[in-house]
């Protein structure tokens, strides 16, 4: 072994690694992960020496060398490493390595890019290191709902700092875990409804349906209650109450009737399990429009009958505000006038005492046009005044203008014998007409404004 | 042992290098003589290289450092002192004085390797895995753990960096710090480290079973690419992993019928995959009864499904070249697949004297 070079004595760098080094039992207990460890170990040590001695070197061991030489996530991987939790290396290796993937897919100049890299923060690699190690212990030991109860912390712990593709992961893991978990389903049940919400707010609304239907069934019949003391029960039902509201209103935008109004009774059928009988009305209420908008006003009476009963029943005045316009609409499109004016001057009482102005004024119209169709153009103007009144009070050139437009054809309407005069072309209309350009005064229906002469009419 | 490490191989080789060389007047005709030199020596660091690899996946360390010490010697006229390419001879110097108990030689070596890594800044996670490891094994040897578990930690880190979590260099790396654990008692961190070395292994090599190269006439759902394949040493790490698992499997107090069932598993295709039929369809119903403890049909199944393969394989016409055994080596591969598996066999006695002999996958 000639050739071999002197091992080189006095560098601090590389320690010895024949002689033994200390233990490092305090290092097990608090692994030092950080180089500010290292720091404060340093100025533990101090200015302990006189005027003319070389300062100590601290005696640092392997693993303080090694923190200070590697990064973060270096000494984490290898920490989790150390003590056997191989399983949290290869999930935290797994998700640095998936989200330097989608930063390399999205490209540069995408927001991802701009982004601070998951192995370079450190607090979110201190944090998945204490859960996931906890978990694995957990898991090791059989205790799933400890490892459960981990995983549900890293999930909302990602939520809370918006890294909503973390807590997704965590909370897919956290349904995993529940099904071994032997508490009767709760577990489970908790999972599938985080898991719905995450859908939810992803926009994936058929996948929330089905996780929030699971839960639902999960749920039944049983009194689970959560943080809030509300039953799960209820609040699946509600959630599902919501899902299928949303599906429904996207499907009646893209026209497929039918399927949009079996999900909205669907959505009904669950607001009457919850219990509350505002969302039962308004359940009622989006049943009823829907049935309209599909042609079918007398189901959407129905609907909108169980509606307003309800708005009654809680003194809601806005429900019921809506209830009236909607039965007034559906019962115009059946051709039953009468109840339908009927209805619409309900709702301009209700609109009226509690304020609603646009509403008001859309009632207004509503009457303005319906009267004129039936030619009591006096009443219809009438309205129109009223709702062009409401219109300028409300600042909404737009509506104000409709409601003008609507009060002149209301008054040339409410002109029949002034163009029956002009048709005439006899002498007394003549005279009337000429009356009434003067003074702009109904006189045509006024004898005694007929001036002296009295020519036969023609 | 020298004539049997690497003389036998290399002696032809070592006269045009060890005799000096004549006198060349002309520049041209000089430095082609040096260039010629300059090959036949690196042709001689990849020879002594393999050799000393072969030598240590097989077990015979003391026949690897012949091999290894003239691959140092020629690596070191070549490139220099204290380069990168010195550190792959100290690393198998090392290995082979761990296997045959010189710590201190090992040590040296070692920290030689190390301290050339320290000086370059550019060296390859490749390496600083192998490095990693061999310090890790060295310290399992000389039963300092903690220092152990240290290294073997930076060994995984650095192979998955390098070759992702789930790849069988890396799972060398959980094999050795499962027997770490092991020897300290913690044994579900062991027998957690053991199952994963288990899974990879057991991924690749159902692959590589399903390959149409093995079965063509089976569709092969996921098969392995060609590229694949394993080598001979990887093999015989592969061996040497999966044999001590399954001993420990089968030698616990506490039966655990699936562990049993994926090790016997795991073990019988690399048995197929080698040619050894018999040891295959033993194993293979070992797994069956074992399976069917467990929870998992499926996997029941996927067994039922492989020992039919070896039942199909060993109906294949065997061209007969002597009289008596049925099963007689077609090629040079299957003899040394029957040598390698019998040496496999007596590896339980060695690893249950202790975990300090290791393999390397370079």
């Amino acid at each position: 072994m000639s050739t071999l070079p002197a091992m080189p004595q006095h560098v601090g760098f590389l320690p010895s690694i024949t002689s033994q080094t200390s233990n490092p039992s305090p290092a097990q207990q608090q692994l030092p992960n950080s180089r500010s460890w290292i720091h404060k170990k340093d100025k533990d040590i101090g200015p302990s020496h006189g005027l003319g001695e070389k300062p100590k070197q601290p005696e640092l061991s392997k693993l303080e060398i090694a923190v200070y030489k590697n990064s973060h996530k270096h000494n984490i991987c290898v920490n989790m490493l150390r003590e056997g939790y191989h399983k949290s290396f290869s999930e935290l290796f797994a998700l640095i390595q998936k989200w330097n993937t989608s930063r390399e897919a999205a490209g540069p100049g995408s927001a991802i890019w701009q982004e601070e890299p998951l192995e370079k923060q450190p607090d979110k690699l201190d944090q998945l290191q204490h859960f996931l190690t906890r978990a694995e212990a957990a898991q090791r030991a059989g205790r799933y709902e400890e490892m459960y109860t981990n995983q549900l912390s890293l999930a909302n712990y990602f939520n809370n700092s918006d890294d909503k593709w973390l807590s997704h992961h965590f909370f897919e893991s956290c349904l995993h875990t529940s099904k071994l978990v032997k508490d009767g389903g709760q577990k489970e049940a908790e999972a599938h409804s985080n898991m719905g919400k995450v859908y939810m707010e992803q926009g994936q609304l058929e996948k929330a349906a089905e996780h929030y239907e699971v839960f639902h069934h999960l749920t039944l019949g049983l009194a689970w209650k959560d943080k809030a003391g509300r039953t799960h029960n209820s609040w699946g039902c509600e959630s599902l109450w919501r899902i299928y509201t949303l599906l429904a209103d996207k499907m009646l935008e893209n026209k497929k009737h039918e399927q949009a109004i079996k999900t909205l009774i669907k959505a009904f059928e669950m607001a009457k399990e919850v219990g509350d009988k505002k969302i039962e009305g308004e359940a009622a209420y989006c049943v009823g429009l829907a049935y309209h908008r599909c042609g079918d006003p007398e189901t959407a009476t129905t609907y909108l009958n169980m509606f307003m009963e309800i708005s009654t029943a809680l003194g809601d005045s806005n429900g019921l505000g809506k209830a009236f316009e909607a039965m007034a609409k559906a019962l115009e499109s059946q051709g039953k006038i009468t109840e339908s004016v009927k209805y619409l001057e309900k709702f301009i009482q209700v609109a009226k005492s509690s304020d609603q102005s646009r509403s008001l004024q859309d009632a207004c119209m509503c009457l303005g046009v319906i009267y004129n169709n039936r030619g009591q153009y006096d009443k219809g103007c009438k309205y129109f005044e009223m709702a062009s009144t409401i219109a300028m009070n409300l600042g909404d050139l737009q509506l104000l203008e409709k409601a003008q437009v609507y009060i002149g054809i209301g008054k040339a309407h409410q002109m029949t014998t002034f163009s029956s005069h002009i048709e005439a072309t006899g002498h007394v209309n003549m005279e009337r007409v000429l009356a009434w350009k003067n003074s702009r005064n109904d006189m045509f229906n006024d004898p005694s404004a007929v001036c002296s002469k009295l020519y036969p009419s023609s | 042992m020298d004539w049997v490490g690497i003389h036998e191989q290399i002696c032809q080789l070592l006269l045009p290098v060890r005799t000096p060389l004549p006198f060349k007047s002309l520049c041209k005709e000089r430095e082609h003589q040096q260039a010629q030199l300059l090959q036949r020596q690196k042709h001689l660091i990849e020879l002594t290289q393999a050799a000393a690899r072969k030598k240590l996946c097989e077990g015979r360390h003391e026949e690897a450092v012949p091999a290894a010490m003239q691959c140092l010697r020629y690596s070191i006229e070549v490139h220099g002192l204290s380069t990168l390419p010195l550190i792959l001879p100290y690393l198998l110097l090392a290995e082979a004085s761990i296997g045959t108990g010189h710590l201190l030689q090992a040590e040296e070596y070692l920290s030689q390797a190390q301290w050339t890594v320290l000086k370059r800044s550019e060296c390859s996670r490749s390496i600083l895995h192998k490095l990693h490891r061999n310090l890790g094994l060295l310290y399992t040897a000389k039963g300092e753990f903690d220092n152990a578990l240290q290294h073997l930690g930076n060994d995984i880190y650095y192979a998955s960096e390098e070759f992702g979590t789930d790849s069988i260099v890396t799972s060398g790396g959980y094999f050795h710090m499962a027997n770490v654990f092991f020897q300290q008692s913690k044994m579900d961190v062991a027998d957690s480290l053991y199952t994963k070395v288990t899974d990879i292994w057991s991924t690749r090599l159902s692959r590589l079973v399903q390959s149409p190269s093995q079965s063509p006439s089976l569709p092969s759902a996921s098969s392995a690419s060609p590229d694949e394949a394993l080598d001979e040493a990887q093999e015989a790490e592969a061996a040497q992993m999966l044999n001590a698992i399954f001993d420990i499997r089968e030698q616990a107090q506490k039966q655990d019928p699936a562990a049993l069932a994926s090790a016997s598993c795991a073990l019988a295709m690399l048995c197929y995959l080698r040619k050894d039929l018999d040891r295959a369809q033993e194993l293979g119903r070992k797994a069956l009864s074992a399976s069917q403890w467990g929870a998992d049909p499926g996997f029941t199944e996927s067994i039922v499904r492989f020992l039919q393969r070896i039942r199909a394989g060993e109906n294949l016409p065997v061209p007969q070249r002597a009289p008596g055994s049925p099963r007689e080596p077609q090629r040079a591969p299957e003899s040394q697949g029957q040598l390698l598996s019998a040496e496999s066999r007596q590896g339980p006695e060695q690893h249950n004297q202790g975990y300090s002999r290791a393999k390397i996958h370079n």
